[in-house]
């Protein structure tokens, strides 16, 4: 059932850009936003698009400057990652984390991966610690960025190399 | 595939009020990524979990979105403040409307 909504072409997108042609899109937009259909989440267009990292960069964060912070985020990978299937990453970022100053989202970014935004952390201050940690896959040898998004716009960015010997993205 | 969903919840033995704790959890999930024919991507509906949602006293505290470049039976870590004892609730969702849960009691001692 869900194969044939996805073959005929209809995507999420397609069908909120006919229906804002209508100006319909604002009744139909908070019922698809909040529970989207299953079927239409895994499916091509549900993903990421496969892009340069510039690309990625320019969608999530506009043109907005982004500081250095290497000195406020522990960003923790491997330097040779001999599986690319699973290496471990883990950001800490230093930060009071209370209502005034938090950290509010925390990207991991693979410059190389052919969709190179790995995860999105929302954060909020009632974690009283912005540390997220995961195991990702790495399709080569790559830089990683994790960047902090701090409740007030700034972004601070760290990077580090990885070495992959066996890429994990199979193809 | 019979344990898909499996979850479980790693939190320190002793946790005092106010402590920042550090939990690990970790899903038993495929993760699928995307399968290539002669060189193009294929358009199906992948497998794999796009939400994690963190929820303490029934409060939301944390929402990470994932990709397929998670790695299969993804494994979190985060930390959260202990203010009261209570509830610890990670649930993820996954694109074909799974959703597994763990839990895990927050008890001071």
């Amino acid at each position: 059932m869900d194969r044939r909504l996805g073959e005929s072409g209809i995507t999420r997108r397609t069908l909120l850009r006919a229906l804002g042609a209508l100006g319909l899109g604002g009744l139909v937009g908070p019922a698809l936003g909040a529970r989207r259909p299953a079927w239409a989440q895994g499916n091509l267009a549900g993903l990421g698009p496969e892009e340069p990292v510039d690309a990625t960069m320019k969608r999530l964060f506009g043109g907005r400057p982004i500081k250095d912070g290497a000195s406020k985020i522990k960003l923790d990978v491997p330097l040779i990652a001999e599986n690319g299937a699973v290496v471990p990453v883990s950001v800490e970022v230093n930060a009071p984390m209370t209502p005034q100053n938090y950290v509010k989202a925390v990207y991991i970014i693979s410059d190389k991966n052919r969709r190179p935004l790995n995860a999105k952390f929302n954060l909020t201050p009632a974690m009283g610690q912005a540390y997220v940690g995961t195991n990702m896959r790495l399709g080569e040898s790559t830089d990683v960025r994790a960047i902090a998004e701090m409740n007030d716009g700034s972004l601070l960015q760290a990077k580090r190399e990885v070495k992959v010997t066996v890429g994990g993205c199979g193809g | 595939m019979a344990d898909i969903g499996r979850v479980r919840i790693r939190i320190p033995p002793s946790i005092k009020p106010g402590d920042i704790v550090k939990v690990r959890v970790l899903v038993i999930h495929p993760m699928e990524g995307v399968q290539r024919k002669d060189g193009k991507p294929v358009d199906k509906n992948y497998h794999f979990i796009n939400r994690v949602i963190v929820s303490y006293l029934d409060k939301e505290i944390g929402q990470f979105e994932t990709t397929q470049s998670i790695s299969e039976n993804p494994f979190f870590t985060f930390a959260f403040k202990a203010s009261e004892p209570g509830l610890l609730r990670v649930s993820f969702l996954d694109t074909h409307g799974g959703k597994y849960e763990g839990t895990a009691d927050i008890k001071f001692s």
